[in-house]
C-alpha cells in the first residue's frame, strides 16, 4: 500500500517487536506501581529509587508510544484516527489514574479544575496519551504542585497542565510557540521536542469544520511555572 | 450470575473531579482517592476471563482485577483454550488480546462467541491490542467488542473503561433486548427515550436509532436522523449512512460520491469501501468495484466476508489471478473463523476449473461437502452445480452433461428448492449442458416465488431466450405469475369475508407452494394476526407467525411490513403482569390501511 514504503516483512517484524516491548513495559510499570502502592518511604528503603524507576519506565513508554504512533504516521491519513464524544471527566479520570502512583511517590500534588460534564470530541487514546505525557513532563519541572484544568473557551475545549517549577527552557518555549514553525527544536538532540511535536500532530488531527486543535507552551500562569495548553475544537 | 448494577445516578462523576472544585484547590486532596465508582458497580462478584498468550500480561491483568476485589478469574493462553472455557461457562467480563499467536485471533474469538451465543447480552468483551488497529475504527463491523484497550494496560484506565462500558450496557439494555427480538420500532422509540436523559450518549443513541429505522424499512426517517447528526459534526458513519440510503433508493451515483467523501476524510473507515464497491456494482462498474474491494482487503485483510466479496467480484470480471488470491486467503483466514462458508470453496473450485485444473476443483468440492455437510442446506446440490460449471468451462462437455444429469436426478428426488440465486445458477447450467424440462420447472419456481419482481422476470426471460425457448419461457412466466396471484387473492377473499380459520388454512397451503414468496408470507402473517386480534391470542399462531417472519427476514431483510408486524405481534401478547404499562402502552396500534390489510 502507498502509505507503507517499507517492506511488509520489516513492518510485521517491527509491529510484533513493538507488541512485545509494550507487554514488557506493561509488566514492569504495573509491578512497580503495585510495589510503590503498598509501600512508603518509611517502610521501604528503596522507595525513592523505585519511584525513579517508575518515572523512567513511563518515559520509556511515552517515547515508545510516540515513536510508534509517528511511525504509523499520526497526523497523516494513514493513522486510524477515531473521534468519539466523551465526557471530559472520563478523560481526566484516566489521566489521574495513570499518574497517581507516580505523583504520590514523588510527593507531588495534582490539583484539578475540571468541568467533568463537558463533552469532548476526541480520539480518546491519543488525547489521554498527550495529556498524561504533559503531566509526566510537568513532573520533571515542578517543585511540588501540578494543576490540570479543562474548560470551554470560545467553543473550544482548553486543557491546561501547569506546574510551579522554574518554567520551560527558552528553546522548548520557542518550539511550543505558534508561528515559530519547525525551526525551534532539533529532534535529533532534544528528546523533549519529540513529545511536543507528537502532541502538536495529535492536536492538529482534531478538526471541526474550519477549526483545528493546537498545542502551545507558556511560562507563568497561576503557579508561575511551565504551562502546557492543548486546545481542541 | 449477578444482578446488574443500578443505573449510576445522573450526577455520578469520577471521584477525583468532584472532589476538586476550584474552591477545594488549596486543600488539594487530589490523588488521595481512588476512583469511587468501585462502590457503584460490584466488580468483585463478577466472573472474568483473561485471554493473552503472554503469561506476564495475564498475571498483570489478574492482579489488577484482584485489586478490584475480583475472585473468579479464569485464564486462557490461546483462542482455542478461550473457546473451550466460553463454551463451559458464562463470563461477565472477557479481556482478550487481539494477537494470540497461532490459531484464532481475538476478533475470531469474539465472532465465534457472539455467533454461538456464548456471551450473555450483559457480558462485556474488551479487546486489548498493542496498537490502534484499523478494525477498531471501521465502526460498522458486525461484531464489535464493547471496548478497545491499547497497551500498555494500567489499572486506572481499565477501570474507567469497564465502568463506562457497564453504564453504556445499562443504557442500551432495553434497546438491545428489543433489537434481539427484532422489534426495531420499539428499539427506535427506546432510543428516543434515552436520548432525552443521556446527553453524552446522544450521538451513539441516534446512530442506533437510525440503524433501527433502516432495518424497519423507514429510510426517510433514518435519513432525518443522519442529517441531524451531521448538522452537529461530520461523523463518517452518518455520512456513510446517508450513502446507504441513497443506494437503497437506486441513486448509486450520489451514494458513490458520499462514500468517496468519507474515504477521503478517513481512509480507514473500511465500511465505506465495502459500500462503495456495492455502489459501483449497482452501476454495472464491476472493474471499479473489484479495485475498491482490493484496496479494502489490503488494508484490513483478515475479514473472510470481504475476501469472499472480492473473490466473487473478480470471478465475475474473469480476473482469475485476483479471484484465486482472494479465495485462497478466505480459506487461510477462514481456518479459525466461524465466518467461513462453502462459497469460499466453491469459488476457488471455479477458479481451478477456469485454470483447467479440474482435479483440484473436484477435490475442493469434496472438501466443502465434508466441511459444511452438516450445517449448510443444499451443499450437495451446490457442489454439483459447481462441478457442472467447472467441467463446462474447461470444455469437458461429456462430464458436464453427466453432472447435469446427476443434478437433474437430485432435483427429481427432492422437491425442496434452494434460494433464488442458486436456482438461477442451476437453471443456467442445466440449459448449458442440455438437460431439458427440469430447468423450466426450476425457473417457474423462481417466478412463483417472486411474482412481483419484474427485473427478475426479465432476467429469467433472457435465460429462456439464450436457451432458444423464448415463447415457451414467456408462457411459463405468465402461468407461474398467475398461479401465485390466484393463490394470494383467494386468501385475501377469505380474509375479507371474515372466514379467518379458512384463510389461515389457505395461506398455509399457499406457503407450501410458494415458500419464498415474500408477499405471500407477509399476507399469511397478517391473516394470522387478524385471527388473533379478532378471535383471541393463541400461542401456536403467534409462534407460526414469528417463524414465517423470521424466514422473510432472511429472504429480504429491512422490510417495513416486517417491522410493523413484529410490533403488532408484540402488542398481541397477553401481558403477564399489569404492572408494566410502559411496555403495553408504548406500542401503538399499527397504522390502518396499507399495512394492516393483506396485499392482493
Amino acid at each position: 500500500m502507498e502509505d507503507s514504503h517499507h517492506s511488509p516483512e520489516l513492518f510485521l517484524f517491527l509491529a510484533s517487536t513493538a507488541h512485545d516491548m509494550k507487554n514488557s513495559i506493561s509488566v514492569v510499570s504495573g509491578t512497580l506501581e503495585r510495589l510503590l502502592d503498598g509501600a512508603s518511604p518509611e517502610t521501604e528503603k528503596a522507595y525513592a529509587q523505585m519511584a525513579q524507576m517508575l518515572y523512567q519506565t513511563r518515559r520509556l513508554n511515552d517515547n515508545l508510544m510516540q515513536l510508534l504512533a509517528l511511525y504509523k504516521q499520526v497526523g497523516k491519513p494513514g493513522y486510524p484516527f477515531d473521534v468519539q464524544p466523551i465526557e471530559v471527566g472520563q478523560l481526566v479520570e484516566q489521566v489521574v489514574a495513570l499518574a497517581r502512583v507516580l505523583l504520590e511517590s514523588r510527593g507531588v500534588t495534582l490539583e484539578l479544575d475540571v468541568d467533568p460534564e463537558l463533552i469532548a470530541h476526541v480520539d480518546e487514546d491519543l488525547i489521554v496519551g498527550v495529556v498524561s505525557h504533559a503531566v509526566n513532563n510537568a513532573l520533571h519541572y515542578t517543585r511540588d504542585r501540578i494543576r490540570l484544568s479543562a474548560r470551554e473557551v470560545d467553543g473550544d475545549l482548553e486543557i491546561r497542565v501547569e506546574d510551579n517549577g522554574a518554567g520551560f527552557p527558552p528553546a522548548l518555549l520557542a518550539a511550543g510557540t505558534p508561528g515559530s514553525g519547525d525551526s525551534g527544536v532539533n529532534f535529533l538532540t532534544n528528546s523533549a521536542g519529540l513529545g511536543l511535536y507528537f502532541s502538536g500532530e495529535v492536536a492538529r488531527m482534531h478538526r471541526h469544520r474550519e477549526r483545528f486543535g493546537a498545542v502551545r507552551l507558556e511560562n507563568g500562569g497561576p503557579f508561575g511555572g511551565g504551562c502546557f495548553i492543548l486546545t481542541l475544537p | 450470575m449477578n444482578t446488574p448494577a443500578a443505573f449510576p445516578a445522573p450526577d455520578a462523576k469520577p471521584d477525583a473531579t468532584t472532589a476538586l472544585t476550584p474552591a477545594a484547590n488549596s486543600a488539594a486532596p487530589a490523588l488521595a482517592a481512588k476512583p469511587k465508582v468501585l462502590e457503584e458497580i460490584d466488580w468483585a462478584s463478577k466472573h472474568y476471563l483473561i485471554v493473552d498468550d503472554f503469561v506476564g500480561i495475564r498475571q498483570l491483568l489478574r492482579e489488577s482485577l484482584r485489586s478490584l476485589g475480583a475472585r473468579n478469574i479464569d485464564q486462557a493462553s490461546s483462542g482455542g483454550e478461550a473457546m473451550g472455557l466460553l463454551n463451559k461457562l458464562r463470563y461477565d467480563v472477557v479481556l482478550c488480546d487481539y494477537n494470540l499467536g497461532e490459531g484464532k485471533n481475538g476478533q475470531q474469538v469474539l465472532e465465534e462467541a457472539r455467533m454461538r451465543h456464548l456471551l450473555m447480552p450483559s457480558s462485556v468483551f474488551v479487546m486489548v491490542s498493542a496498537e490502534k488497529s484499523v478494525e477498531s475504527v471501521m465502526g460498522a463491523a458486525e461484531h464489535q467488542p464493547d471496548a478497545y484497550l491499547v497497551k500498555p494496560i494500567t489499572e486506572g484506565v481499565l477501570l474507567t473503561r469497564l465502568n463506562r462500558v457497564w453504564r453504556r450496557k445499562q443504557i442500551f439494555r432495553l434497546i438491545d433486548q428489543a433489537f434481539v427480538e427484532k422489534d426495531y420500532l420499539r428499539a427506535a422509540r427506546l432510543c428516543d427515550e434515552q436520548i432525552a436523559a443521556r446527553k453524552v450518549h446522544e450521538i451513539e443513541l441516534l446512530r442506533m436509532k437510525a440503524r433501527m429505522l433502516e432495518r424497519s424499512g423507514q429510510p426517510a426517517r433514518a435519513r432525518e436522523v443522519y442529517e441531524k447528526v451531521l448538522a452537529q459534526r461530520e461523523y463518517h458513519w452518518a455520512r456513510a449512512g446517508l450513502g446507504k440510503i441513497r443506494m437503497a433508493d437506486g441513486d448509486f451515483e450520489q451514494a458513490r460520491q458520499m462514500f468517496q467523501t468519507v474515504i477521503a476524510e478517513n481512509r480507514h473507515y473500511i465500511d465505506a469501501y465495502d459500500q462503495l464497491a456495492r455502489a459501483y456494482q449497482g452501476m454495472g462498474q464491476h472493474e471499479e468495484a473489484a479495485a475498491v474491494l482490493e484496496r479494502a482487503a489490503k488494508m484490513s485483510p483478515n475479514s473472510v466476508p470481504r475476501q469472499r466479496h472480492l473473490g466473487q467480484a473478480a470471478l465475475r470480471l474473469g480476473n482469475v489471478p485476483m479471484a484465486e488470491k482472494a479465495f485462497r486467503k478466505c480459506l487461510v483466514i477462514g481456518e479459525y473463523s466461524i465466518r467461513k462458508a462453502p462459497d469460499d470453496y466453491l469459488g476457488l473450485a471455479r477458479v481451478c476449473g477456469l485454470k483447467g485444473n479440474t482435479k483440484d476443483a473436484l477435490q475442493l468440492l469434496l472438501l466443502a461437502q465434508r466441511e459444511f455437510g452438516s450445517e449448510h442446506e443444499h451443499i450437495v446440490l451446490r457442489a454439483k452445480i459447481t462441478e457442472g460449471h467447472v467441467y463446462h468451462e474447461s470444455g469437458d462437455y461429456l462430464n458436464a452433461r453427466r453432472a447435469g444429469d446427476e443434478l437433474d436426478a437430485m432435483l427429481q428426488a427432492d422437491p425442496g428448492r434452494p434460494g433464488t440465486a442458486i436456482c438461477i445458477e442451476m437453471a443456467t447450467l442445466l440449459f448449458a449442458v442440455g438437460v431439458k424440462g427440469t430447468p423450466n420447472e426450476v425457473l417457474a419456481h423462481v417466478i412463483r416465488n417472486n411474482h412481483d419482481n419484474t427485473l427478475l422476470q426479465d432476467e429469467v426471460q433472457k435465460i429462456f431466450d439464450r436457451a432458444r425457448l423464448s415463447d415457451e419461457g414467456a408462457l411459463i412466466i405468465r402461468t407461474a405469475r398467475k398461479e401465485a396471484v390466484d393463490l394470494m387473492n383467494q386468501g385475501v377473499v377469505l380474509w375479507k369475508t371474515g372466514k379467518l380459520p379458512d384463510a389461515v388454512k389457505w395461506m398455509r397451503k399457499a406457503r407450501e407452494r410458494l415458500p419464498d414468496n415474500v408477499r405471500v408470507l407477509f399476507n399469511a402473517v397478517q391473516i394470522l394476526i387478524s385471527h388473533m386480534q379478532q378471535r383471541g391470542y393463541e400461542l401456536e399462531l403467534e409462534q407460526e407467525a414469528r417463524q414465517v417472519l423470521e424466514h422473510v427476514d432472511r429472504l429480504q431483510p429491512g422490510q417495513q411490513r416486517f417491522a410493523q408486524m413484529i410490533e403488532q405481534l408484540g402488542a398481541l401478547q397477553p401481558q403477564p403482569e399489569p404492572a408494566r404499562p410502559d411496555a403495553a402502552s408504548a406500542t401503538p396500534p399499527a397504522k390502518e390501511g396499507e399495512a394492516a390489510a393483506p396485499h392482493a
